[in-house]
């Protein structure tokens, strides 16, 4: 019995670091899916997020005000790389956004460096959370539990987003086939900029959701980009329920890889990777490749 | 027209190979590094600029090279160790990472050799045997042919001469029918399919030889700087390198060498006078893609260099 | 007459000439003393995650030649810092940049074991002196030592091992030891097993999760499920944050007593873990709140020179090694062209130093820890701090396996 307690404990580790991965890569997959644009300075939003949220709940005292308003800065941030840094380079092909995006990354690291120190910042949890509950034996910190629920709500509001409104159509139809999509008189480019920016914002709020856990530090963007990556891609690129699908998948995996194979427990989230690419190149729920 | 080109490659050769007997260690030590990367950038440019396959994970083979050169170098410090070694080991990697890759293109093919290359961070960065974070320490230089290599002067002949047997490999390559095939890809891969060219076996081989120079060259790394860590396999190794081969201007091949310089030199030197270099490099790079797309080389001849 | 007067003449003359011919080389050893400044290396890393302790260490440096008025023995000091990125290749060509192209008459540094290590052969092959300021691998002061290798910090077997006697008797009988998954982190458990062990302790289990892992929850489960009363540990930086919040967000330290090597509550750390590290012992050879008066008047010029910021561990061992630069060179008159003399010299140095009285170990090079402190967290004048609740002193490195001169 008490196996089964420890089986469970860890699952629901498992499910809060899928959730947290979740909405960390829900944001590069839209922007990959619909832009096709590489940004690797996606970790970079993650970032500025969690240091927006530091700072909000340092001047305000209030961890859900944070959660609000510091996605919106991220989203004008991102908003304005694209208009004025990505835009030129959508003609240009993989390449030069890669070149861009990686010294976007230096960029973003060194200004919260010089902005915040590079100190290691804590985030508080909000008040509301800051105990521990048990469930059937097993102990989980309650902001872990908020954070499951919210990531699935999330979930839940973006799957309605995008497949029972029009701006999700149209963001749909943009994947699919963005000429098509211009062709059909909606002005491509601003939706384009609100994709990126609303990837963008995601990714912020990850960051401000992860900031209790997780603290801030400015390498933090870079180290996260390459699970989220892996995320979009076992996912599939463009696909909501890629994403879900994956991160739990993932976050499971690299749980029981730390309890069960410590010594490989890095490797987890390669082979999962290379397991579902080498059944379905495309990724669980990507479009089929040509 | 071939023959100045000729000329110019001599005497730039004689000028490094002169270069230790002007400048003090240091100088010499970066000209070194500038050689390797050089060379490592080079090889990426086969595979960005000719074959159209743009890598993220090429520091797999940079890395694999170093620490089986590593590895064989502590056992039996000679030139099998130091060059055959990492080269086959490198190769078999990349047949293995190329086998499955090739299968996609594009951004899947970005992707999916970062992990690859990750995969390989992650083992040697939790190998004990490998040294685990800190690496391998204490790697000594190839005694060949009789001739111990640990002297500074018959180090620096030794990896010039190497360092020119690939550059020039690389070149009669790119020049080669098999180059033409690989640009012919490179330009339109159904047209060349159509035309009844096993498209893909070319691509993998293309993979192959730049994974096998890219292995080389992370054992002369660990031989130059007699270490090597995990950092090798790291995606912004992979990212670095395609820097270089971007600022000096893609499909160049000499480029890539430029590069390189550009970005060593200006790594070392900014950070020697300022703790904000990781802005400036950052800005660099984004103001070149905007402004000077064909990097260095392009905006020296006035053209833009062959991208996808 | 005149034979007298063309001797003297000739004398004077050749005096004259020997005078003048002489002169300028006497003026100019003389303005050399004077003009040429000792030149210090100083490797660390000044970006990165661990920036932090670059700062620090560079402070305290800064405290002594402060106080000195930047010169030694006539001679200007010239500290000359790189940045190492806590990147061993980018170590290593900062190193031989100080000692090739800047000739620096000392280094010091690093932090970073995996930098020292690579940088080992360099500095012993070129007959540089290095006082090591921070990097704590047991190896330079054991197989890999050199006659021109100092270090002023401490080596990883240090803090760990008198803890394991301690806890053992103080704490419980059992633990739940976890440490990154590298060398130091397996160092430095290796040490507190040592005279646990001894003191009839029973290690129930061990874990090693990633360096910069940022995710314990397996782990904090892990150990929960273990039913253990203390835990031993080893984290610095980013991880000891992260670990030691998650401890406090599982809700195990209301059961389980948390210990381990003192960089899990350093000041680089501390700020960010707030209340979640009250209650926490640790094992240090350092902390602010030392009574004694080097320290007091340490911790006051410190403060002043800083803006009110309060030394740590890391600063000490940077006044340490820049009172070792001093002293050694007023020895030897700011001879800095004699090596092995200045070697000499700095093996002898002894004085009070903010830890207790400070000495290098003839056989190691190491520094002798005069005392290895067991600190409490707790709230101080000072803010939240280490406060010093026990004590094991003379702890020096066993160093197996060096001998010296190498």
């Amino acid at each position: 019995m008490a196996f089964v307690a420890d089986v469970f404990g860890q699952a629901l580790n498992g499910l809060a670091y899928g959730v947290l991965l979740f909405l960390l890569s829900v944001g590069l997959t839209l922007i990959f899916g619909m832009l096709d644009v590489v940004n690797l300075a996606h970790g970079s939003y993650y970032m500025l997020g969690a240091y927006a949220g530091l700072t909000l709940i340092a001047v305000t005292g209030n961890f859900w005000l944070a959660l609000l308003v510091a996605p919106v800065a991220v989203a004008l941030i991102g908003a304005g790389i694209e208009r004025t840094c990505l835009r030129p380079l959508y003609r240009r092909g993989p390449l030069d956004q890669v070149l861009l995006t990686f010294g976007l990354i230096y960029v973003f690291e060194d200004l919260v460096k010089w902005i915040w120190s590079g100190r290691i910042r804590s985030i508080p949890t909000p008040a509301l959370f800051s105990g521990s509950v048990t469930i059937f034996g097993a102990t989980i910190p309650s902001y872990r539990l908020f954070v499951i629920v919210f990531g699935l709500a999330m979930a839940v509001a973006l799957w309605a987003l995008i497949e029972k409104t029009r701006l999700g159509a149209i963001i749909r139809a943009g994947v699919f086939d963005s000429e098509m999509t211009a062709g059909m008189g909606i002005n491509i480019h601003r939706v384009f900029t609100g994709v990126f920016a609303f990837g963008a914002a995601l990714a912020g709020l990850s960051g401000v959701i992860a900031g209790p856990i997780q603290s801030a530090y400015p390498p933090m963007g870079a180290s996260i980009l390459v699970p989220a990556l892996i995320v979009v891609v076992v996912g599939g690129l463009g696909s909501l329920k890629g994403s879900l699908v994956g991160s739990l998948i993932i976050g499971q995996a690299e749980t029981f890889g730390k309890v069960w194979l410590p010594g490989a427990s890095m490797l987890m989230i390669y082979l999962v990777m290379a397991l579902v690419l080498l059944v379905r190149p495309q990724g669980l729920f990507g479009r089929p490749l040509k | 027209m071939r023959s100045l080109r000729a000329a110019g490659f001599a005497v730039l050769v004689a000028v490094v190979a002169a270069f230790p007997l002007v400048a003090g260690n240091y100088p010499v030590k970066l000209l070194q590094e500038i050689l390797i990367w050089g060379i490592f950038a080079m090889s990426l440019d086969l595979l960005m600029g000719y074959a159209g396959m743009v890598s993220f994970g090429h520091s797999a083979f940079f890395g694999i090279g170093g620490y089986v050169g590593a590895l064989a170098l502590l056992k039996s410090p000679g030139l099998i160790s130091a060059l055959l070694l990492p080269a086959v080991a490198a190769a078999a990697a990349a047949l293995l990472i190329g086998f499955f890759s090739i299968r996609v293109s594009g951004v899947y093919f970005i992707m999916l050799t970062l992990a690859f290359s990750q995969m390989f961070y992650a083992v040697a960065f939790q190998a004990a045997w490998l040294g685990a974070e800190d690496g391998i320490v204490g790697v000594p230089r190839p005694a060949a042919l009789g001739f111990s290599l640990t002297s500074p002067g018959s180090f620096h002949l030794y990896l010039l001469v190497l360092v020119v047997c690939a550059v020039l490999l690389l070149w009669r390559i790119v020049r080669s029918p098999f180059g033409h095939v690989l640009r012919g890809i490179h330009d339109n891969e159904g047209r060349m399919q159509a035309v009844g060219y096993p498209v893909n076996r070319y691509k993998l081989l293309a993979f192959v030889i730049g994974g096998t120079v890219a292995g080389v060259a992370g054992s002369l790394y660990a031989q130059l700087v007699g270490s090597i860590s995990p950092d090798a396999f790291l995606w912004t190794t992979s990212g670095e390198v395609l820097l270089m081969v971007i600022i000096g201007g893609t499909g160049t091949l000499g480029g890539s060498m430029l590069g390189a310089a550009a970005f060593i030199l200006l790594q070392s030197m900014v950070s020697s006078y300022t703790e904000r270099w990781m802005l400036i490099l950052g800005l660099t790079f984004v103001l070149l893609v905007l402004f000077a797309p064909g990097g260095i080389l392009g905006a020296l001849r006035g053209r833009v260099g062959i991208r996808s | 007459m005149k034979e007298v007067t063309r001797r003297k003449f000739l004398a004077t003359a050749s005096v004259a000439a020997a005078g003048a011919a002489a002169g300028p080389w006497v003026l100019r050893a003389q303005a050399q003393s004077e003009a040429a400044p000792v030149k210090i290396g100083v490797v660390v890393p000044y970006t990165g995650v661990y920036a932090e302790l670059g700062v620090s260490i560079t402070q305290g440096m800064r405290v002594v030649f402060a106080r000195e008025n930047d010169r030694v023995a006539g001679r200007k000091i010239l500290m000359i810092q790189e940045d190492d990125e806590m990147k061993p290749p980018v170590g290593i060509r900062k190193t031989e940049k100080l000692i090739d192209s800047d000739k620096v008459d000392i280094l010091t540094g690093p932090v970073h074991s995996g930098i020292l290590m690579g940088m080992r052969d360099k500095v012993h092959n070129s007959k540089t002196i290095l006082i090591v300021s921070n990097a704590g691998a047991d190896a330079i002061s054991r197989e890999r030592c050199s006659k021109w290798i100092f270090r002023a910090s401490f080596s990883n077997w240090q803090p760990n091992q008198p803890m394991g006697g301690w806890v053992a008797k103080n704490i419980s009988k059992e633990v739940f030891l976890i440490a990154p998954n590298y060398q130091a982190g397996k160092d430095m458990m290796e040490a507190f097993k040592e005279t646990f062990v001894k003191a009839g302790g029973k290690v129930v289990a061990e874990d090693y999760p990633k360096l910069g892992e940022t995710d314990y929850a397996p782990y904090l489960t892990k150990i929960k499920q273990s039913g253990v009363k203390a835990v031993y540990c080893f984290f610095s930086g980013t991880d000891a944050v992260n670990f030691v919040k998650q401890f406090d967000q599982f809700g195990l330290k209301k059961t389980i007593k948390l210990t381990g090597a003192g960089f899990l509550t350093e000041p680089d750390a501390l700020p960010a873990q707030g209340q979640s590290a009250l209650g926490i012992i640790t094992g240090h050879f350092y902390s602010p709140l030392l009574e004694n008066p080097t320290n007091k008047k340490f911790v006051k010029d410190f403060r002043g020179l800083y803006g009110g910021k309060v030394p740590d561990g890391f600063a000490c061992q940077g006044y340490d090694t820049a009172e070792v630069i001093v002293r050694a060179l007023r020895a030897v008159n700011g001879n800095t062209q004699d090596k092995d003399k200045l070697v000499d010299a700095i093996a002898k140095v002894e004085f009070e130093s903010p830890r207790g009285h400070f000495r290098f170990d003839p056989k190691t090079h190491n520094v002798i820890q005069p005392f290895i402190y067991i600190r409490e967290v707790k709230e101080t004048a000072l803010g939240l701090n280490n406060v010093p609740i026990d004590k094991v002193a003379d702890v020096r490195d066993p160093g197996t396996g060096c001998t010296l001169p190498a």
